[in-house]
C-alpha cells in the first residue's frame, strides 16, 4: 500500500510535464504502486482566479474517486475565495487545501491565511503547503519575488491552529524548527520525505529519532518531480518494515481521517 | 560499473576542507549503500578564493583518501588557476605520482579566462577531464560572480576540441533546460546529472538534446535524488549503462599518464 500525499494535474507555466490529466497520472500511479494520491491542479498555482484550476481539477478526478483525493488550491487574497472553499468542499469533494503563498501574493502568517485555514479546519478539511513549486534557483526571469515558503512559517503555522490537520511537502531544515522537536506543534501534521536527506545531513533518520515514525508520509510531487526518488529513499533508509509502512501510507491514511 | 562522476570528500575536518557534514568513511558508506561502485571525488577548500597552502592541503587529503579507500575514490586534482604555476605543478604531480583522473575547477574564474588556458592545455597532454562548477540562473548570484555556465563551456570547448570538459549538475539548482540546450553543439561537453535537483524529465532532455554519450551520472553527494532521477527516466539499458558509468569509464581510459 502506498498513498502519494503530493500529486498534480494541470500545467505548469514554466516547463511542459510528463502528463496533463488524470489519465497519466493514474498510469503513473499504477507504475509505482500508488494505491491514493492527493491531488491539486497545478494549473492553479499560476491562474490568477485559481478556482478555474479547481474546476479542472474537479472534471478530471470526476469518477476516480477511489484513487484521487482532491484538494483544492485556494488564494485567500482573492475575491469570493470562502465561495470557492464552499463548492471544493461541498460540491467537488476536496478533503483539503493546498496553499501557495508566495504565489498569491500573501504570507502563512497574514491574517487572510489564518482566517482561511480556520474556515478549513471548521470543514474538517487537511491543510497542504508545499515549500516550493520548484527549486527557486529555477526561478523565471519573470517573477521576482522567490517562490519559497520558509518551514519556520509552515511551523508558526500549525502551531497557531492546534486544532488543525496540515501537511508540509518538499520541506528540508524540519529539525531546526518546531515541526521537528517532540511535542512542538499539537496540531496534526505530517512531512512528505520528498526531499529529506537520508545521507550526508541525514534529516530523515534524524527525524524519526526524534519526532518518530507518525509524523512523516510519502509525498512526490508528480509530475513535477518523480516518485522515484522519495521511494528510493524508503529502499535505502535503515529502518524496520513497519516503520516504513506508517511512512508509505498509515500515517497519511490517518491524518486524512482526522487522527492526528 | 557504477561511475559517480561528481563526489566529494570532508577531508581531516580540521578547518581548511569543506566539510559535507559526514566522515570520508560515511561518505563512501553511503555511496556504498546506494550502488556506486568507484567515486570520483575532490575535496575543496573551506576559503573562496582557494588559498594556495588550502588547495594543496585538499589534494593531499584526496590522496590519502585514494589509499584508504583503493578502488573506490578516484582523485580529481582541485586547484586555483589563478596561482597558474603551482597549479600546473599540482596537477601533473597528482595525476602522475598519485593516479588522479581529473581537474576539479570551482569558481575562481570563469572559464573562458584566459588563466585557464595553460591548465586546459595540460589536461589535454595528460589526457584527463576537467570538471567545472557551473550554473546557470537568470538573476546574479551574489556569492558567485565568476561562476560558469554550459554556454561559457561550449566556448572553451570550441578553443580546445580536444579537451574533454564536463559541465557539473545539470540538477545542481538553475535553468536545466537552457544548461542542456548550450552544450547541444559542444561534442566535448559532457553533462553530469548530479545535484539535489530531480526535476521530472531533465536526464531525458540530457539525453534527447547531447545524446547519452555525453551524459554522466552524478551525485554531488545528493546521493538519492542522484539515483532516483536516473531511475526516473524513460532509457534504454544501452544508455542507462552509458550514463552511470560507461561513458566515465571511457573517459577516464583517455589518461595518458
Amino acid at each position: 500500500m502506498l498513498i502519494d500525499t503530493h500529486v498534480y494535474v494541470g500545467h505548469w507555466g514554466f516547463r511542459p510535464l510528463p502528463w496533463r490529466g488524470a489519465d497519466g497520472l493514474l498510469r503513473a500511479m499504477d507504475a509505482h504502486g500508488i494505491e491514493q494520491a492527493w491531488v491539486s491542479s497545478a494549473s492553479a498555482i499560476l491562474y490568477r482566479n485559481s478556482h478555474a484550476g479547481n474546476e479542472e481539477l474537479h472534471a478530471e478526478a470526476r469518477g476516480h474517486g477511489d484513487r484521487l483525493v482532491p484538494f483544492a488550491v485556494i488564494n485567500p487574497t482573492y475575491a469570493d475565495w470562502e465561495h470557492d472553499l464552499a463548492v471544493c468542499h461541498e460540491e467537488f469533494g476536496c478533503r483539503g487545501v493546498r496553499l501557495y503563498p508566495p504565489y498569491h501574493r500573501y504570507t502563512l502568517g497574514d491574517s487572510a491565511c489564518h482566517d482561511l485555514v480556520a474556515a478549513a479546519i471548521a470543514r474538517n478539511l487537511v491543510i497542504s503547503v508545499p515549500h516550493w513549486v520548484e527549486d527557486d534557483r529555477e526561478r523565471s526571469w519573470l517573477l521576482a519575488q522567490p517562490g519559497v515558503t520558509p518551514v519556520a512559517d509552515m511551523a508558526a503555522l500549525a502551531q497557531a491552529h492546534p486544532d488543525g490537520r496540515f501537511v508540509f511537502h518538499y520541506g528540508i531544515g524540519y529539525t531546526e524548527t518546531a515541526l521537528g522537536r517532540r511535542g512542538g506543534v499539537q496540531a496534526g501534521y505530517g512531512l512528505d520525505i520528498a526531499r529529506l536527506p537520508v545521507f550526508v545531513k541525514e534529516e530523515l533518520p534524524r527525524l524519526l529519532a526524534e519526532i518518530g515514525p507518525e509524523r512523516l508520509v510519502f509525498g512526490s510531487g508528480m509530475p513535477l518531480t518523480p516518485a522515484d526518488v522519495p521511494l528510493f529513499k524508503l529502499e535505502v533508509l535503515d529502518a524496520p518494515a513497519a516503520v516504513k509502512e506508517q511512512i508509505r501510507w498509515q500515517n497519511a491514511r490517518r491524518l486524512l481521517g482526522g487522527g492526528v | 560499473m557504477v561511475i559517480d562522476c561528481h563526489a566529494h570528500l570532508s577531508g581531516d575536518h580540521t578547518g581548511i576542507t569543506r566539510i559535507w557534514g559526514k566522515s570520508d568513511a560515511a561518505l563512501i558508506a553511503a555511496a556504498d549503500r546506494v550502488g556506486i561502485d568507484v567515486s570520483c571525488a575532490s575535496i575543496l577548500t573551506t576559503a573562496l578564493p582557494a588559498p594556495l597552502a588550502d588547495f594543496q592541503e585538499c589534494n593531499r587529503q584526496t590522496a590519502a583518501a585514494t589509499r584508504q579507500f583503493p578502488g573506490k575514490v578516484r582523485g580529481y586534482c582541485y586547484v586555483n588557476p589563478g596561482y597558474t604555476r603551482e597549479a600546473l605543478h599540482e596537477i601533473r604531480t597528482y595525476v602522475e605520482e598519485h593516479g588522479f583522473m581529473g581537474i576539479k575547477l570551482y569558481n575562481e574564474y570563469p572559464c573562458t579566462d584566459p588563466i585557464l588556458f595553460p591548465i586546459v592545455e595540460l589536461a589535454i597532454e595528460l589526457g584527463v577531464p576537467i570538471l567545472q562548477h557551473a550554473s546557470h540562473q537568470h538573476r546574479p548570484i551574489p556569492s558567485q560572480p565568476n561562476i560558469s555556465d554550459s554556454g561559457d563551456l561550449a566556448v572553451l570547448a570550441a578553443r580546445y576540441p580536444e579537451a574533454m570538459l564536463i559541465c557539473a549538475h545539470i540538477g545542481g539548482g538553475g535553468d536545466w533546460e537552457w544548461t542542456i540546450k548550450a552544450a547541444r553543439n559542444s561534442p566535448n561537453v559532457y553533462l553530469d546529472t548530479s545535484g539535489s535537483v530531480f526535476d521530472s524529465g531533465m536526464v531525458q532532455m540530457a539525453v534527447r538534446v547531447v545524446g547519452a554519450e555525453r551524459v554522466l551520472f552524478g551525485c554531488d553527494t545528493s546521493f538519492t535524488a542522484g539515483i532516483g532521477k536516473i531511475r526516473a527516466a524513460q532509457l534504454t539499458g544501452e544508455q542507462r549503462a552509458l550514463i552511470m558509468g560507461g561513458n566515465m569509464a571511457r573517459i577516464l581510459s583517455q589518461r595518458r599518464a
